[in-house]
């Protein structure tokens, strides 16, 4: 059974009725309380009762319904003249954005912060927004479309940032993170402005056409629109926001930023380099190999001095965004297909990883990487998890992000990027060497406290889902690749 | 039956049964041990059946198994082992047990980790050994770096931290080129063909361009040469040695530096033999070098375990120097010297581990007249002496006599410096063996040490009955041998004469 084609949009309508149901709960659950309730542990309990981890199990069991539903969704439909477009791509980042935001609520359901259980409805409203924004964003091949999903997906993570609104650190990333963001989303409406003026249409189809006359207006709004999308995925010399909102940010919700929103921007990419420029991008194959290089080197070596767990993963993974970059570099359907293959085993490797860190912050109440020491004697189980989640991300043999490595590689090697190739690999070692810091912390280091972490087991579901995933994808890549090659064979016809 | 793959599932099965063993408060260490002793002598059997099962007479690869694995890229599940690799299968199943046995007393904290991480490398190792997939080749070499890494990062000695980063990323910085040089190589393939391959016999038969053929040989190379370890890239190996806890110095020394001198043999000189024409006569320089390099730093060594650890640089430089010769004698003593390194090789590490857990020093100067109070330990580290220093009727002298004879023939000049090497190897072994066990008992404590006690004779009679059998029946380990060395030896040289016939080497 499939959706009948007049309904490309009932993802997107279900997660607004999602979205709405949600914060009709909340509203109705806050009712009942007396709205002066202070921070009485009475009254935190009754929260936790009532809509706090109501609202949240709506979310996930909403998000997991509406993943069901993506499977059911005719490919290759198109509505508005082709604005909005379900096709492989299409679907393939819906279900990332919703498989990763539901381990991200699983992970959060269990937050005792006073915020989360009073203001939980909100909480859970803006990820369905923001869910709802990719998920539009995926489909849209129009440019103010695509700006629209931007803001829509963008601004409840402003929101969900300064979330813990009284501490003064999650504001000050808050506001950081707000005017980069606003700044980029202004660099883009700016390139956009310059393709619309010498094209006359915001349609992605205009491009190749613009470009093709030799207009330097639109070249132009290309460069732009390349440094706002960088941004975005938090590539050099646009990172700096990363570290600073993730060190302050709520954690399951940092796994979730980390992963969700770098997706969508490189789903952007996709549409406007790929699909939008055709041929002519090829000509800029030099600068996006440059761009990726000088991310890759950035991320890596600013990892290195970090003391703190979340500051490290959030170089790492600007790390990791450059070398997603190489298979977009690669402009080839292997290089695309190997980019969403990377953008899998980095979700399952690096949300794990910040749920462990979640775990590990709430029993020691420290994100320091001196709070891993002699974790492996405390709880065995925490610490190789943490261990598999680390491997992957460094590229070791039988993990998932030793695959997705070798597969940018293997893209840029038939495109002829030797030199980005070798550069990569030699960094690959660079990063094994702070995560290797984390895993001496871990199993070498002597312990400061001898009792076990304790390990809700909401979370530790959450962890094993990403165990899961991080080990078959190592151990049998094979069906994902096909996926993933599939779905970018249709990119290129 | 799938015996290929049980020699490396079993250890790594035992290892994955072991996690579930509840041994939080070490009450069931023992248990722990016996499991892990138990796992490791099965693997021991089955590597046994394998030799046993294996027609010497046949060149080909035996016990071939082969599926696909991600047919996109062409990359495969294929074993399988000719003579070269059987005998390198057998010695882990051999000295696994042994380094097992070897820290039964001495390995006393996180016992349980201890005994996963060992049957995790074994089960690495031996992967190593049975791959003929390029890649899945690759993905054993790398595996086998992370418990290497804890395994000297956790029961090392006090600079441990320092040596398990230092050797991993050595290593690895050698293996990511080896990663690149690999993808490129299927890349020609799938050019040449229109299919990607990591089948090796299929990649031998690429006609590959010298200028290719020499960054290709370069980059392999490398990484083999850092695992050898070959000077000038041997710095990693008296760190890590001197440092890593008994068991990780018997397989790091055993097993882990010959998987360098196989790479070489299986992958370097057959898969770019003009680019090896080229580049051998300088590896087989460095050889040399690190032949007499590594006894004369040897000789001068205070610590035990150091002066052990730079012997295996020079014996290692014979290895590569029959390597480099190409041809029957060279390679087949290069394979007999490999499996003989790890028998006596081991067995010193074994026995310094053994004075150095009773006097918690590994320090020369802190002996002196062991011969005394401990004469059954003395007979066995003789033994192992003389096998190491290659005295005719043990272990060494057979590898290193056929090595030169082979390297005679394009090298002579070098193997009269190799030469010296044997002689030194002599000054610097039986000068510390003096210094240790004869003359009189200068440290009062030492006049009270315990002899060989049951178990410690569990694990060095094993190594002594090898060393003896290897010694007096060469034609044992030889004769499985010959026919892949020769079939190995006889490719490489036709490709260099077929191919150099037409191209000129740069």
């Amino acid at each position: 059974m499939t959706l009948n084609s007049g309904m490309p949009l009932a993802i997107e309508l279900a997660l607004f009725a999602l979205a709405v149901a949600v914060l009709l709960k909340g509203i109705i659950g806050r009712a009942g309380q007396d709205p002066r309730a202070t921070e009485s542990a009475e009254s935190v309990g009754r929260a936790q009762r009532g809509s706090g981890s109501g609202t949240g199990w709506m979310t996930l069991f909403g998000l997991l319904a509406v993943f069901v539903l993506t499977f059911f969704a005719e490919e290759g439909t198109s509505i508005l003249r082709g604005s909005f477009v379900q096709d492989g791509l299409a679907l393939f980042a819906k279900r990332l954005f919703l498989a990763s935001a539901a381990i991200s609520v699983l992970g959060s359901l269990t937050m005792r912060q006073y915020a989360f259980s009073r203001r939980s409805a909100e909480y859970h409203f803006a990820i369905v927004v923001s869910v709802l924004g990719m998920s539009i964003l995926a489909s849209a091949r129009e440019l103010v479309l695509l700006f629209l999903a931007f803001e829509l997906m963008s601004i409840p993570l402003f929101l969900m940032t300064g979330f813990l609104k009284r501490e003064a650190v999650a504001s000050e990333a808050a506001l950081k993170f707000f005017l980069v963001g606003t700044a980029s989303s202004a660099v883009i409406v700016y390139g956009m402005s310059f393709i619309y003026g010498a094209t006359g249409s915001t349609a992605l189809e205009a491009i190749p056409a613009g470009l093709a006359d030799g207009n330097p207006l639109v070249q132009l709004g290309m460069v732009l629109l390349l440094a706002g999308l960088g941004f975005k995925i938090a590539a050099f010399p646009f990172h700096m926001w990363a570290p600073d909102t993730y060190e302050a940010a709520s954690t399951p919700f940092v796994a979730w930023l980390s992963v969700a929103p770098k997706a969508a921007g490189f789903v952007a990419l996709i549409r406007l380099y790929v699909q939008g420029m055709g041929d002519s991008m090829l000509a800029w194959i030099p600068a996006l190999a440059a761009l990726a290089g000088i991310t890759i080197i950035t991320g890596n070596l600013m990892a290195i001095p970090q003391r703190n767990i979340k500051r490290l993963l959030a170089y790492s993974g600007i790390a990791h965004i450059g070398y997603m970059l190489i298979g977009l570099a690669a402009f080839s359907s292997s290089g695309i297909a190997m980019l969403l293959f990377y953008l899998v085993a980095y979700m399952f490797g690096n949300m794990g990883a910040f749920l462990v860190i979640e775990t590990v912050s709430r029993s020691e109440q420290s994100d320091g990487i001196d709070a891993y020491k002699g974790l492996a004697q405390r709880s065995p189980l925490l610490a190789l998890s943490m261990l598999v989640f680390l491997l992957s991300l460094g590229g070791i043999p039988f993990v998932a992000g030793f695959w997705a490595k070798l597969f940018v590689f293997w893209a840029a090697i038939e495109r002829g990027l030797y030199g980005l190739v070798f550069l990569g690999a030699v960094l690959t070692v660079v990063a094994l060497y702070y995560y290797l810091v984390v895993a001496q912390r871990m199993y070498i280091d002597a312990p400061e406290r001898q009792e076990p972490v304790r390990i809700p087991g909401l979370l530790a579901t959450a962890i094993a889902i990403c165990m899961l995933g991080v080990v078959g994808m190592g151990v049998y890549p094979a069906p994902w690749v096909e996926m993933a090659q599939r779905v970018a064979a249709t990119l290129f016809v | 039956m799938p015996i290929l793959t049980l020699s490396w599932t079993v250890p790594l099965i035992g290892a994955l049964l072991l996690l579930l063993v509840g041994n939080a408060d070490g009450r069931r260490d023992n248990l722990v041990r016996w499991i892990a002793l138990g796992v490791s002598l099965l693997t021991g059997v089955v590597t046994l059946i394998l030799w046993a099962a294996f027609d010497g007479a046949s060149a080909d690869f035996q016990f071939v198994e082969r599926h696909e694995w991600i047919p996109a890229f062409g990359i495969e599940y294929f074993v399988g082992v000719d003579g070269i690799s059987l005998l390198l299968v057998v010695l882990t199943g051999f000295l696994t047990p042994i380094a097992l046995l070897s820290s039964w007393g001495s390995v006393k904290k996180k016992v349980k980790e201890f005994s996963i991480f060992i049957l995790a490398l074994e089960a690495a190792m031996v992967g190593v050994f049975i791959s003929l997939d390029l890649f899945l080749f690759y993905m054993f070499w790398d595996a086998m770096l992370i418990p290497m890494y804890f395994l000297i990062g956790i029961w090392g000695y006090d600079r441990r931290v320092y040596a398990a980063i230092k050797f991993m990323l050595y290593t690895m910085a050698g293996s990511v080129l080896m990663l690149v040089a690999i993808l490129g190589l299927a890349y020609l393939h799938n050019v040449s063909t229109g299919s990607y391959s990591f089948d090796i016999e299929k990649l031998s038969t690429l006609e590959i361009g010298p200028q290719t053929q020499m960054w290709f040989f370069l980059a392999f190379t490398l990484a083999f040469a850092i695992k050898v370890p070959l000077f000038p890239f041997h710095t990693w190996l008296p760190d890590a040695h001197v440092q890593a806890p008994t068991a990780g110095s018997v397989i790091l020394a055993g097993v882990l530096l010959k998987m360098g001198t196989y790479g070489l043999l299986r992958f370097s000189f057959p898969l770019f033999p003009i680019a090896a024409t080229y580049f051998a006569p300088a590896l087989a320089l460095l050889a040399v070098i690190g032949i007499v390099y590594g006894a004369l730093v040897a000789m001068v060594q205070p610590d035990m375990k150091k002066l052990v650890a730079y012997s295996s640089v020079s014996h290692l430089g014979f290895v590569v120097l029959g390597i480099c010769a190409m041809n029957a004698q060279g390679v087949q003593g290069a394979v007999y010297q490999m499996l003989a390194h790890g028998v006596s090789t081991g067995g010193l590490f074994l026995i310094v581990g053994m004075l150095s857990d009773r006097r918690h020093t590994r320090l020369i100067s802190a002996f002196g007249g062991l011969k005394a109070p401990m004469p059954r330990l003395t007979a066995a580290f003789l033994i192992i002496t003389l096998a190491s220093i290659g005295l005719p009727g043990l272990n060494g002298f057979v590898g290193e006599f056929l090595i030169m004879v082979g390297a005679f023939r394009w090298y002579p000049q070098m193997v009269v410096v190799a030469g010296l090497g044997v002689i030194l190897s002599a000054v610097y072994m039986l000068w510390m063996f003096q210094r240790v066990f004869f003359g009189d008992v200068v440290h009062e404590e030492n006049a009270g040490l315990a002899d060989l006690q049951p178990r410690e004779w569990a694990a060095v009679l094993p190594l002594l009955a090898a060393a003896l059998v290897m010694g007096i029946f060469p034609t044992l380990f030889l004769r499985p041998t010959e026919a892949s060395v020769n079939r190995l030896v006889q490719r490489v040289q036709v490709s260099q004469t077929l191919r150099a016939g037409n191209v000129d080497v740069p």
